[in-house]
């Protein structure tokens, strides 16, 4: 060290005060979540995905509080009626919808239901109803609907008034049911509430399972390695590899069908892939020094867990995780269609769907709705996810 | 700097730690790498042991294996009279406080999701050594210590620069108040202005808590600076163990002298005057290390007694001690 004594003693002195200020920060701390929010917002197509999960969840939970009727309640005179109808003018105030049951039902001009139109006549050999209203004998003729059965476009009806041909006075929107009537007069609008309930359960189970089951199940296999690892592992190939529809169709047997089974065949199952991500993640976190550095400080397995492994692999956790949830809403919409899911009266989207299939080629906005509530909500959260991945992406961190 | 005492904080006896490498499906024969084999020396209270070697020889290997990130495959630890290799995790529990470890990548050391605060707070919570306003305040100390500020305490790491990251690695370290710390090639990473910044820091933190520092780095002017004695490592083995003066005027191991020679000089007429001793070929897989001396593929006095027998360490005086059988005569 002999270069060393050449150096006057004076530069070895404890730097002046303005000098430690050197060190001090002026730009604000921002945390990671902060940094991710700002760039999330960037993101227009993840925010509007954003927002629609907020009115989703906004419509399911406060939707079904306000409406003055429930899923169950039905109204058999008010069957079929669909969203926009054609109606036709009888008197100065009164306008009669033709269903597709060739039946009259009464409505306003501005397409208010007032209620189904008692037939005086029901002749099935002519094919015609009368009826009398405001002192009008009205004649809907439906012979032409055998005369022109292949002709898909052709007129299939003539209403008469008095003798004389009425036309379409104009087309409104149903405002009293705005989806309109199922085959038992129920308020479809309200059925869609009511599924969008049991989808945002099923979303929030996935969410609780994956988080609390697939997390922690993926964190202790990954951290722990060796044979704990593997047998873990082994375990997680032996649940995923029985398919999901076989958990449902064995508890449906024991419990019978209902979202109990699902919930419970989703919570038994869904928590795998997330595990196997963490697991993942887990395996590489688990080298990095500042693991060692809390081992070495003495730090419990469950503190290194939770404290350091777990929150760094919090940015593919959540991108799983919303990928996850539209994956177990659709599952269950699917399930619910082919008979395994809710069973009636609860209505779920699936449910919704497949009930909608029998008069699909008449009343095809029964399918409409449903399927549009189910593209909605996965697209908002593939959205979601998508935006989110980019987001937390710490590649793209400066 | 040189205080000679007989006073042992820390001594490796045979240690070795071996990795296994499972080859073929069934795991049918397993192979070992031989990161450390058979290494033994002792550190004094309050001295400074430099350990050197090329990458691969082991020499993190080592301080990971003396703190128990690894476990031992064989021989022994013993930290002021206590045996650590055998001892289970929460037997280890009281002498996590006693030894500490500061890391290589000041960027990979610190977890990004705590602020800098709960990261120097963590081993006072782990060890439950204070709560509140003391803990806030020990904080604080520290931070003051390793040249920060109080104001540092709420940021994040990614707002620090390297030199300053690799402070509050070290006020980590210190927040335990060890007596024994293993410092993995703290300097390798940063700049040269700042590694002589985090040196000198640690030699006052030395002075100022009585600490006993295992220094492991590749950077020999550095390690030369800083250490009272030094080990040389080369593929798992310890060739030479000296007071940093006498391995530098009078090193004695071929490898050693091949390590020395390579370190440049700031003098052009020097350097051009010097010969520079140039090792041939690379270092040998450790999975198959060579027979007998292991430094025998690429030493220019290999005899035919190198391939055979294995030359053990031997004080040649003075606690020099030399693994080579040109000693032997």
């Amino acid at each position: 060290m002999a270069e060393n004594k050449s150096i006057p003693k004076t530069m070895w002195e404890p730097i002046a005060h303005e000098e430690r200020n050197k060190e001090k920060i002026s730009r604000p701390s921002v945390t990671y979540w902060q940094d991710a929010w700002r760039r999330l917002k960037q993101n227009k197509l993840s925010m509007l995905g954003l927002i629609m999960i907020a009115i989703l969840f906004t419509l399911a939970i406060f939707g079904p509080m306000i409406a003055n009727h429930t899923y169950s309640d039905q109204d058999l005179n008010l069957t079929n009626i669909p969203p926009r109808f054609e109606i036709y003018k009888i008197d100065k105030d009164t306008f009669v919808h033709v269903r597709r049951d060739y039946t009259l039902i009464q409505v306003s001009e501005d397409g208010e239901i007032l209620g189904k139109v008692e037939e005086t006549e029901d002749n099935i050999f002519q094919r015609y109803r009368a009826y009398k209203i405001e002192g009008k004998d009205i004649k809907l003729d439906y012979s032409l609907a055998a005369k022109n059965k292949d002709k898909p476009n052709a007129k299939k009806f003539m209403l008469l008034s008095d003798g004389e041909e009425l036309i379409p006075y104009k087309k409104v929107f149903n405002k009293t049911y705005w989806f309109g009537t199922d085959a038992l007069g129920r308020d479809l609008f309200i059925r869609v509430l009511y599924g969008a309930r049991i989808s945002l359960t099923v979303a929030i189970v996935a969410a609780l399972v994956n988080f609390f089951i697939g997390v922690l199940y993926g964190g202790i296999s990954g951290y722990m390695g060796g044979k704990v690892d593997n047998v873990m592992m082994r375990i997680v190939d032996i649940v995923s590899t029985v398919p999901l529809m076989l958990y449902v169709i064995m508890l449906m047997v024991v419990m019978g069908a209902g979202l109990k089974t699902i919930i419970i065949a989703l919570g038994l199952t869904y928590w795998v892939r997330m595990a196997r991500i963490v697991r993942g993640q887990v395996l590489s976190l688990k080298e990095q020094e500042y693991v060692l550095a809390a081992k070495t400080l003495g730090a419990s397995t469950w503190r290194i867990l939770i404290r350091h492994l777990i929150p760094n692999a919090m940015g593919p956790i959540i991108v799983a995780l919303t990928m996850q949830i539209p994956s177990a809403i659709f599952t269950e919409s699917f399930l619910s269609f082919i008979g395994l899911g809710v069973s009636a009266p609860m209505a779920s989207w699936g449910t919704l769907a497949s009930d909608a299939l029998g008069g699909l080629r008449t009343y095809a906005y029964q399918l409409f709705f449903p399927s549009i509530a189910i593209c909605i909500t996965m697209l908002a959260f593939n959205f979601l996810g998508d935006g989110l991945r980019d987001a937390l992406d710490p590649r793209l961190r400066k | 700097m040189n205080k000679v005492n007989n006073n042992v904080l820390l001594e490796v006896k045979n240690l070795k730690k071996y990795f296994p490498v499972r080859k073929g499906f069934f795991g049918g024969e397993t192979q070992y790498v031989k990161a450390v084999d058979d290494i033994t020396f002792h550190i004094n209270k309050g001295e400074t042991f430099g350990l050197v070697g090329e990458s691969g020889c082991g020499k993190s290997t080592t301080g990971r294996t003396i703190i128990r990130l690894y476990d031992v495959t064989d021989g022994e630890v013993i930290f002021d009279g206590a045996e650590l290799g055998k001892m289970r995790e929460s037997e280890l529990k009281p002498f996590r406080k006693r030894i500490q470890m500061i890391f290589q990548d000041p960027y990979a050391s610190l977890n990004t999701r705590m602020t800098v605060g709960d990261i120097i707070g963590e081993p006072i919570d782990i060890h439950n050594l204070a709560t509140g306003k003391k803990r806030q305040e020990i904080i604080y100390d520290l931070l003051e210590r390793v040249g920060l500020n109080k104001e540092h305490a709420n940021r994040y790491p990614h707002e620090f620069s390297g030199g300053q990251r690799q402070r509050i690695g070290i006020a980590r370290a210190l927040a335990v108040e060890p007596d024994f710390i293993i410092c993995d090639e703290p300097i390798s990473a940063l700049d040269v202005s700042i590694q002589a910044q985090v040196v000198n820091m640690l030699e006052d933190l030395q002075k100022e808590m009585g600490l006993t520092y295992l220094f492991i780095a590749h950077d020999l002017s550095m390690v030369k600076h800083i250490s009272d004695r030094i080990g040389v490592m080369y593929l798992g083995k310890m060739a030479e163990i000296a007071t940093s003066d006498e391995l530098y005027t009078k090193p004695l191991h071929p490898y050693t002298q091949a390590l020395l020679s390579a370190i440049p000089i700031p003098d052009p007429e020097v350097t051009r005057a010097k010969q520079r001793e140039v090792l041939e070929g690379d270092v040998p897989s450790p999975l198959n290390p060579p027979s007998g001396c292991r430094f025998r593929t690429r030493c220019k006095y290999a005899m035919a007694k190198c391939a055979e027998v294995e030359p053990k360490l031997k004080d040649v005086g003075g606690g020099h001690m030399v693994a080579c059988h040109l000693m032997d005569k």
